[in-house]
């Protein structure tokens, strides 16, 4: 069955009224624009929904934000090098699941980034090559197993000097599970798009009706293919936002937590794009990340663990540009 | 002790005391004997905040939760990451033996009967702000801390946040002259509704919005306020002498009983003015403390202080010594006293840390050392009752003197 036609089914009503059947509110968060659209409420409900929808992205980001010297995670790495730090079970357990995450990808998900993130500055508009010394200091200060969790105390500790947390490939993703979490609590049918690169919605009229097109992010032109979402949410990485090129090569704010231990897929091959589909938004945002770095070829085994999930990368060549997928669904695809 | 000394003794104490974190430390450094089971009486949305701070202390553990209205429990659940004990009656709640502190975040019109209920079983309480919504009820708090000697800690968090109490501290010595005036700001643009679950009723509706309907609320000026004006009687060293406040409900006109805009005149007795402003139709000058001085001004928000120096000279393109003056020329008042556009200073900048935590760690520390918390009865008694008296200023459309109000004359 073709993708409108599944649409059509799900919502006969959409394309006659698309417009009087939703609205959309936009609010900046997390260095991004959060986008929430809401099945046909009335005006009363909706500006209550919105704003509470709102108000948890911001309790979110105000927990989990690094750039925030108030949040716990500023805390965390301003003092977890010292000792254990108690934390709160709803941060424990997200660090947790992290951790479980850098086990299950190789290493190439990793929330202990932060130092390397902060010395690449990307999310401070930053183009440039950190020095060599600035980047050794900084790797030597990142590694998942060196996160130190205790379950039975509720603390964290870093056991490497200088080791800083960062959760930007995951705390979106988590912004939007939790968002999802009340609008469920309401029985709200929504969908949430976090500056397009996380989105999942709630309810049939969202997830079973609206096709999500995956950008071509080499040309931008025509969609690289079409999705429902389903019961799933979906994530993507790429470079296109936050890069740079010197010399040829790509540098991207998806960095590589151990450059130097990992074999390449190819010195040639170059991913442009990973985009997943994941039971949550969590694992979506992470595994995107992680299997960006590591490729088609290293991915597949990752993906192996996750059979839940379905992978799609946009990848560059020496012959040229092309796609590989493990099991995504069979929707409209470009020729490419 | 008469009421003003209580508040100075508060504002030095500010000054004195050095608050920040303690430094991380491991739960199990902490003897058992040290270890802290809280309650909780009300789990909604600030009791459910409240509750991940105290878990981020060392040597807390929520040990039971209290709510009538049952969703809560499960939220309050997910909080703990445990099956937490659940009440729907407090008093069962403090009933049980394991329980050493009480936490109460309940509508403002049940504060007086559950915070003296909590002191009153021998526990240690905090008390979301405002401590009470009537003269009466602070009185009925005041003096049931003075009845049991238990610890009462009001949630007026800012006062200990770092950046205020350095404000303060530089104030007191000097560092914008004499202070004369304040403005406060909690400008927000949003309906102040809590969305409801489907099938809701009137009764639900009004449980979970209870800071629109007077029988609960005590309205913006206590629910926004009650902080920034706290800080003004601080920085004052007293209670205002008297308040003037209009106000009403002029844009969200959805059945709400409180006014959805306030704005009130607070006069103190150095002869200096708070003007105090909260709407819910503009964010742009979001929640912010103007405090003027003859020698310069602070700009307090919720995570850090600016401070501007009184130029001679606002925003002069041309410094003074590079002016040549030929001769003078007459002709209409030229407008000269343009806003000031410069860079503040910001001396602790990204030193913020959450207000909230470090209240809940005073408060944990406050049990440990049986020591008084500086947000204590008497700052909580001088803030509620100036709230009242704001409110009643907004009920009467008059100018109320804090006198008549305590005679009960106003």
């Amino acid at each position: 069955m073709r993708l409108e036609d599944l649409a059509a089914e799900a919502n006969p009503a959409r394309k006659e009224h698309p417009r009087e059947l939703f609205r959309a509110h936009s609010c900046p968060a997390m260095g991004t624009l959060f986008t929430v659209y809401l099945h046909d409420l009335g005006e009363a409900r909706e500006l209550a929904v919105f704003q509470a929808v709102f108000d948890e992205i911001e309790r979110v980001e105000k927990t989990f934000s690094r750039f925030l010297p108030s949040s716990e995670i500023a805390r965390i790495n301003r003092e977890a090098g010292q000792g254990p730090v108690v934390t709160d079970p709803e941060v424990f357990h997200l660090l947790e699941y992290a951790k479980e995450l850098s086990g299950k990808t190789e290493g190439a998900f990793d929330i202990t980034v932060g130092r390397l993130t902060r010395a690449w500055g990307f999310a401070e508009r930053k183009r440039d090559l950190p020095s060599s010394d600035a980047l050794e200091a900084a790797e030597a200060a990142v590694g998942w197993r060196h996160l130190q969790l205790d379950a039975q105390w509720r603390t964290v500790e870093f056991l490497k000097p200088g080791m800083e947390l960062d959760l930007g490939a995951i705390a979106k993703g988590y912004a939007v599970d939790c968002a999802l979490d009340l609008l469920r609590s309401l029985a709200v049918q929504a969908m949430i798009d976090a500056g397009s690169s996380s989105i999942a919605a709630n309810g049939d009229f969202f997830s079973r009706a609206w096709p999500v097109c995956v950008a071509d992010p080499a040309s931008g032109d025509e969609p690289l293919c079409e999705v429902l979402l389903g019961d799933r949410a979906l994530s993507t990485s790429g470079v296109k936002e936050q890069s740079f090129t010197r010399e040829g090569r790509v540098y991207s704010h998806l960095l590589d937590p151990a450059p130097h231990q990992r074999e390449q897929d190819s010195h040639s091959l170059q991913v442009l794009q990973t985009t997943v589909l994941a039971p949550d938004s969590r694992l979506a945002d992470g595994l995107s990340t992680a299997l960006f770095l590591l490729g088609p070829r290293r991915g597949e085994a990752v993906m192996e663990r996750f059979p839940e999930c379905s992978a799609f990368w946009a990848c560059r060549g020496d012959k040229g540009d092309f796609c590989a997928s493990i099991r995504w669904p069979q929707t409209k695809q470009s020729t490419r | 002790m008469e009421r003003r000394e209580f508040i100075g003794l508060a504002a030095a104490g500010l000054g004195a005391m050095t608050l920040g974190m303690r430094g991380c430390g491991s739960p199990q450094a902490v003897a058992p004997s040290d270890w802290v089971h809280l309650g909780i009486i009300g789990v909604g949305g600030r009791g459910q905040h409240l509750m991940r701070m105290m878990l981020r202390v060392p040597g807390v553990r929520i040990a039971g939760l209290c709510d009538v209205y049952e969703p809560r429990i499960a939220e309050g659940r997910k909080v703990t990451g445990e099956q937490t004990p659940a009440y729907s009656d407090y008093r069962k709640l403090l009933e049980a033996r394991d329980i050493d502190a009480v936490m109460v975040a309940t509508p403002l019109s049940l504060h007086a009967e559950h915070v003296i209920a909590a002191l009153d079983s021998g526990r240690a309480v905090y008390g979301e702000k405002s401590m009470g919504r009537t003269l009466d009820d602070c009185n009925r708090i005041r003096d049931a801390v003075r009845r049991t000697g238990k610890i009462l800690q009001v949630g007026l968090q800012y006062t200990y946040a770092p950046w205020y109490t350095e404000a303060l501290k530089r104030i007191q010595a000097g560092s914008i002259g004499q202070v004369t005036q304040a403005y406060s700001y909690w400008h927000r643009n949003n309906n102040w509704r809590r969305p409801l679950p489907p099938g809701a009723g009137v009764e639900i509706e009004r449980l979970l919005n209870w800071r629109l309907y007077r029988e609960w609320s005590g309205g913006l000026l206590a629910e926004l306020g009650s902080h920034q004006i706290s800080f003004a009687n601080t920085l004052f060293g007293a209670m205002p002498d008297s308040a003037m406040a209009s106000g009403g409900v002029d844009y969200w006109k959805d059945g709400r009983e409180i006014e959805d805009n306030v704005h009130a005149i607070l006069r103190y007795p150095g002869g200096q003015t708070l003007q105090a402003s909260f709407i819910t139709t503009n964010r742009l000058d979001g929640a912010q403390e103007r405090i003027f001085g003859t020698g310069g001004s602070i700009v307090l928000t919720h995570t850090e202080a600016i401070y501007y120096h009184e130029p001679w000279y606002p925003n002069s393109a041309v410094p003074p010594e590079m002016t040549i003056v030929h001769k003078l020329i007459t002709g209409p008042t030229y407008s000269a006293e343009q806003p000031y556009t410069g860079k503040g200073e910001m001396p602790l900048k990204g030193e913020a840390s959450d207000a909230d935590l470090m209240a809940c760690q005073e408060f944990v520390d406050c049990i440990r050392a049986h020591r008084r918390p500086v947000a204590d009865v008497d700052l909580g008694w001088s803030e509620a009752v100036t709230v009242a008296l704001c409110n009643r200023a907004l009920e009467t459309g008059r100018n109320i003197k804090l006198s008549d109000f305590l005679a009960g004359t106003a």
